[in-house]
């Protein structure tokens, strides 16, 4: 339903120009709940501006359902806004607030009050309709902001960063009920977040963005496991980063007793595996086996964490499950045999910086 | 008695005597003064201007009256109520004014980058360096029948004759709106210069035009600074001196030269204390009026 097509925004005219958005292209289905994630400054928002039409891109194309809207004013497109700090009118009700939309277009007053009373319902503030916005806490207004969004039915509904000013708990709370508002509503999400978790619970697909640039599309199982580059792999989750080489369709790291046949083009690699899949204290096969010192151990509750180094070294950590009896899985100062099991190994390009 | 009753009295003293010296400037020179005035407009006028110390209405009843000189009739006094009504409308047409040309020149000012702002702000304030006496006459040599704008549309064509502009209330709203802008912005200014511009945004991003959301968004929330404005614009013009005075001469007078009138040539200082009382009214009528709006915006907004 909306197409992104080489889309490009650059700020500021001739040498002093600065590119926020390099030929971003992707496609969002019908009902996707879509996440833009990146750490801050890596165009994430100025790709939401530029949805919602508070910015003129500076080429490519932006089309909803078949139409380019690029260039459309925002009070035409039927994409709404929560806005990251919510931007309620502190001079309106509650209901005023969630009714501007329909008043603006012009619909009859009984309509309004009927959706008004919906919307609130869906949030479930209905008892505050009353209540001026400035007179809510942040949890509350986080819910009117969605519902004023909400009651002129978008076809896609943006969120800029909707959870980033509540605490942790309200946060959790949140979560749950915007993936619910989504379903029920059937609507087309696009949530704007550089929290790795909140994208990673809530959405269908997450874009990956640095740079001004899309670094990976894909579901939230597959972007954990089989990252496109280093910079998505280590920006999701914990992980370690090995070098090594490929020769002749087997894989060597300088550190590993034998190496591993893989089927990977010739050259210098890096390894990437993340801290739960390593395994201590034996040798498997189909593995590469390293040999480690553990340096500490952290307590997690349901894991522990396992920091060692190897031989050269370069610092690994391990997750190593709670059992319910058992103790400790090895103990700070041992030398142990670490392996590494082969489909559990990702081999990315190394050429780029982190 | 107990220590913290008397710590709380000490307290008190203390307040009070650090309010003194602005009570005492308060009561010597305009609530005494005010006295004066109350007093004189219930006395006969003296010969000499000055009053008799005699108990007379006069001086009220004339403020919207008039007695025939021959048989005694009593009719409304054209000449006050004209004036009268002409700087109330005056007034209001000159806060009307100011603020259609102030709340964009505002609004310009606000929208600056930071580091601009001060120097437009700076722009405005030049005005208040010159005396109000020097401004006005430089109006008075834009519009004057030999002045730059009849001149101008003599040289263009446009005109055959020179327009009489001088002397009529059209001047004295021209050097009035010219005078009191700069009051009107500034209230302004610091009211749109508070709007959170991502307000106007979400009014755009939810379907409403340009219009719609200065109306239901952007107005509402700058309000205050519009009534600030208006009220320091309004009461000034009420009361207005020099202005009329230059610009609209004889012929187009307001309260201010009608008072003046009184206390110097008309030598009735009982009429022209009344009429001053009259002044000091419907400037409190006007203030009470921003209250109710100010502190009723507050309670629903």
């Amino acid at each position: 339903m909306l197409d992104l097509h080489r889309l490009t925004k650059s700020f500021g005219k001739g040498d002093s120009a600065v590119t926020a958005l390099h030929e971003v292209s992707f496609s969002i289905a019908e009902g996707e709940f879509f996440t833009l994630l990146g750490p801050s400054g890596c165009g994430k928002t100025t790709l939401l501006r530029l949805i919602a039409g508070f910015e003129p891109p500076s080429g490519g194309a932006l089309v909803l359902d078949g139409r380019d809207i690029a260039h459309v004013p925002p009070n035409q497109r039927p994409v709404n806004t929560v806005f990251q700090n919510y931007a309620l009118f502190p001079h309106m009700t509650v209901a005023e607030n969630v009714g501007f939309a329909l008043g603006a277009q012009g619909r009859p007053r009984a309509e309004i009050a009927a959706t008004v009373e919906r919307m609130l319902a869906l949030v479930k503030l209905s008892h505050l309709a009353g209540r001026k916005s400035a007179a809510l806490s942040g949890g509350q207004q986080q819910r009117v902001a969605l519902a004023r969004a909400l009651a002129a039915r978008p076809r896609i509904l943006l969120l800029d960063e909707p959870l980033s000013a509540l605490d942790m708990k309200l946060r959790k709370e949140m979560q749950v009920e915007l993936k619910r508002l989504q379903q029920e509503t059937g609507l087309t999400f696009i949530f704007v977040t550089h929290d790795q978790e909140e994208a990673l619970t809530m959405s269908d697909r997450i874009a990956v963005m640095a740079g001004g640039r899309i670094q990976q599309i894909a579901s939230p199982r597959d972007l954990y496991d089989q990252p496109a580059n280093r910079f998505v792999a280590g920006f999701i989750g914990e992980t370690n980063f090995l070098p090594a080489h490929c020769t002749a369709g087997r894989l060597t790291l300088p550190q590993a007793a034998a190496p591993l046949p893989v089927p990977h083009a010739d050259g210098p690699v890096t390894v990437m595996i993340r801290p739960e899949h390593v395994a201590l204290g034996q040798a498997r096969p189909d593995a590469l086996v390293l040999t480690a010192q553990v340096d500490r151990l952290v307590y997690f509750g349901t894991d522990t964490h396992v920091h060692l180094h190897l031989s050269d070294g370069s610092p690994l950590v391990a997750r190593v499950q709670n059992a319910l009896r058992g103790g400790q899985p090895c103990a700070a100062g041992q030398t142990i045999p670490v392996s590494l099991p082969g489909e559990a190994l990702r081999l990315l390009p190394c050429d780029e910086a982190a | 008695m107990d220590a913290e009753t008397l710590a709380a009295r000490a307290d008190a003293r203390r307040r009070w005597g650090l309010a003194a010296p602005a009570v005492a400037i308060i009561t010597l020179f305009s609530i005494l003064p005010l006295g004066v005035v109350l007093v004189y407009s219930f006395l006969a006028p003296g010969d000499f201007g000055n009053v008799r110390w005699q108990l007379s209405f006069e001086g009220w009843f004339s403020v919207l009256f008039e007695r025939d000189i021959f048989d005694d009739t009593i009719s409304l006094s054209d000449a006050h109520l004209t004036i009268l009504g002409r700087s109330v409308a005056l007034s209001l047409a000159t806060t009307l004014i100011t603020l259609v040309l102030g709340l964009p020149t505002a609004w310009f000012i606000a929208t600056r980058p930071l580091h601009q702002r001060a120097f437009w702000l700076f722009l405005i304030t030049i005005p208040f360096w010159t005396n109000l006496l020097v401004r006005t006459i430089a109006v008075q040599e834009m519009i004057r029948s030999e002045g730059v704008f009849n001149r101008l549309f003599l040289w263009l064509g446009l005109i055959d004759a020179p327009i009489q502009m001088m002397f009529t209330n059209f001047a004295v709203l021209v050097g009035m709106a010219y005078v009191f802008l700069p009051l009107m912005v500034l209230p302004v200014y610091s009211a749109i210069e508070k709007f959170d511009f991502r307000l106007a945004e979400a009014g755009y991003d939810l379907y409403a035009s340009r219009a719609y959301c200065l109306r239901r968004v952007i107005l509402p929330m700058v309000r205050p600074g519009i009534i600030a404005g208006s009220i320091l614009v309004f009461v000034p013009s009420l009361g207005a001196y020099v202005t009329p005075r230059i610009m609209g001469g004889g012929k187009s007078m307001m309260l201010g030269n009608l008072i003046e009138m009184q206390f110097g040539q008309g030598r009735n200082w009982p009429l022209g204390a009344a009429l001053s009382l009259t002044l000091t009214a419907l400037v409190l009528a006007a203030l009470i009026w921003y209250t109710r709006l100010t502190s009723g915006g507050r309670r629903n907004g």
